[in-house]
């Protein structure tokens, strides 16, 4: 919601042009639908869902640059749609532990941990413990040690568990916006272990051609999202302080 | 269809489990804390408002509550297990205190007039003849209780609200499926044992009546009540 709000914003601030906002379609299949059938012309989405859920391959084994060239491929011969550079962040899942915990013990990557001595109480989401890129390879990859099973849980209700220090690692989506609420650090995943989910935009062929300005507007927000900035963004909305057009504005001022 | 069999089963005993020990920790809870209401009138609006706010509370908002509580909440079965007391406390206590307090005044005076102290006059007039209406309550909070417990999952806790979860989380209807339904079975034959149960305690109580109707609780109880403090004098 906030990253539609974003491009739409650009699009009006930049390119000067009305748009009409058609957000919660419902979804990846929903999404592509509608641009295949020219009701929008305009969306965001992640490399690796659109590998997964559209072309329905797996991403197992490839680079971030090897998904974003697969699907820009696919998508310019099969669709006529156009990937535009990313956008700078990701959304997959996401190791977190306490940020004081992480300083304490010097962690910074996902390998530092496997290699330390702590042996951590490990909370997991429901999607997580199912998907075959989550928990069951995570720790052939980081032989991090373990206090207890993992525990399977609510995402929501596992944040909370982490606040109150009866789980030391999480594993959440890298822009949950709790991530950056309670002060959690991401452990850096050093042995690409988690698919890539780049963030990029996905413009109709013809929308460029008929409007040239929209394609350049766009790309300017290319490489200019972090997660960081990201997590904050959802933490604001989902706080429920600010609306996601304030949000969005303040974003797209950052830059 | 590729269905996880075995871990339907092993989530359905861990499921009973959950529901076993919910029940019997708010029956202990809420039993003598009804029979002290029938007893206490100043206690009865705040036990019932107490035990209204928790139906109000949704089931992820309680967990979340329950989280940071040392020795009562936490991550896990404990939280789910409390949880779960918490919402089976009303209509225990609200039948405990219905049942005793229809009983007919006329029955207990006579009780009283033979020389029963109140313990007889509790466990030989009130509570048999409040069985019925006590039964019907822990009758609704276990079928209810069945349906719940499918939010242990939420918290770590394990049942079938496992399967539910997962399904949900990678949209497989299969395997939601796979937890609602045995989930809607064991609710179906809890039902069905407690209503014979219900039934053969109806025919105890006044053999007169076939009708097994937990609505008319009150004039069963009332229209036996005369026989049966005569037998138990």
């Amino acid at each position: 919601m906030i990253l539609g709000e974003v491009v739409a914003q650009q699009i009006e601030r930049c390119a000067g042009l009305p748009v009409e906002r058609r957000f919660q379609l419902g979804g990846t299949l929903m999404a592509h639908q509608a641009m295949q059938a020219g009701e929008i012309d305009v969306y965001p989405e992640y490399t690796g869902t659109a590998l997964l859920t559209v072309l329905k391959e797996s991403p197992r084994g490839m680079t971030a640059a090897d998904v974003r060239q697969r699907v820009r491929t696919v998508y310019r011969e099969r669709y006529g749609m156009e990937w535009l550079d990313p956008l700078g962040f990701q959304n997959t899942f996401a190791m977190a532990v306490p940020g004081s915990l992480a300083r304490m013990q010097g962690w910074r990557t996902l390998s530092d941990a496997a290699s330390s001595q702590f042996a951590f109480r490990l909370g997991v989401g429901y999607e997580f413990e199912q998907r075959e890129d989550g928990l069951p390879g995570l720790r052939k990859v980081y032989p991090f040690q373990l206090n207890g099973a993992p525990r399977s849980m609510d995402l929501g209700l596992l944040y909370r568990a982490v606040e109150q220090g009866q789980v030391e690692m999480v594993a959440g989506n890298s822009t949950d916006g709790a991530i950056a609420r309670m002060g959690l650090v991401v452990l850096e995943d050093d042995r690409g272990y988690f698919p890539p989910y780049e963030a990029a935009v996905l413009l109709r062929g013809d929308v460029s051609e008929r409007h040239p300005r929209v394609r350049g507007c766009l790309e300017q927000l290319s490489g200019r999202l972090d997660e960081e900035s990201m997590r904050t963004a959802n933490e604001q909305v989902e706080s429920g302080q600010h609306s996601a057009e304030d949000v969005a504005k303040r974003v797209l001022a950052q830059r | 269809m590729n269905l996880p069999w075995a871990d339907i089963g092993r989530l359905t005993v861990e499921h009973l489990q959950l529901v076993g020990m919910a029940m019997s920790a708010a029956l202990v809870v809420a039993l003598p804390l009804g029979v002290w209401m029938s007893r206490e009138a100043r206690l009865r609006p705040w036990a019932l408002g107490f035990a209204n706010v928790m139906q109000t509370i949704p089931s992820l908002a309680m967990l979340g509550f329950l989280i940071p509580i040392a020795y009562i909440g936490g991550v896990g079965t404990r939280s789910a297990v409390v949880a779960l007391v918490l919402y089976a406390l009303l209509p225990i206590l609200k039948n405990t205190l219905t049942g005793i307090l229809q009983v007919d005044p006329a029955v207990r005076d006579s009780a009283i007039a033979l020389g029963m102290t109140p313990r007889q006059l509790l466990w030989r007039v009130e509570l048999p003849l409040a069985a019925p209406t006590i039964l019907a309550g822990v009758h609704i909070a276990t079928v209810t209780c069945i349906g719940t417990a499918t939010i242990a999952a939420a918290i770590g806790a394990g049942g079938l609200g496992v399967l539910i979860f997962r399904g949900i989380a990678t949209v497989n209807t299969e395997l939601i499926l796979a937890g609602a339904i045995p989930a809607a079975l064991l609710s179906l034959v809890t039902d069905g044992v407690l209503s014979w149960v219900e039934h053969r305690l109806w025919r105890s109580s006044s053999p007169s009546s076939s009708a097994d109707a937990r609505a008319v609780a009150a004039e069963r109880a009332e229209s036996s009540s005369g026989r049966r403090t005569s037998l138990s004098s």
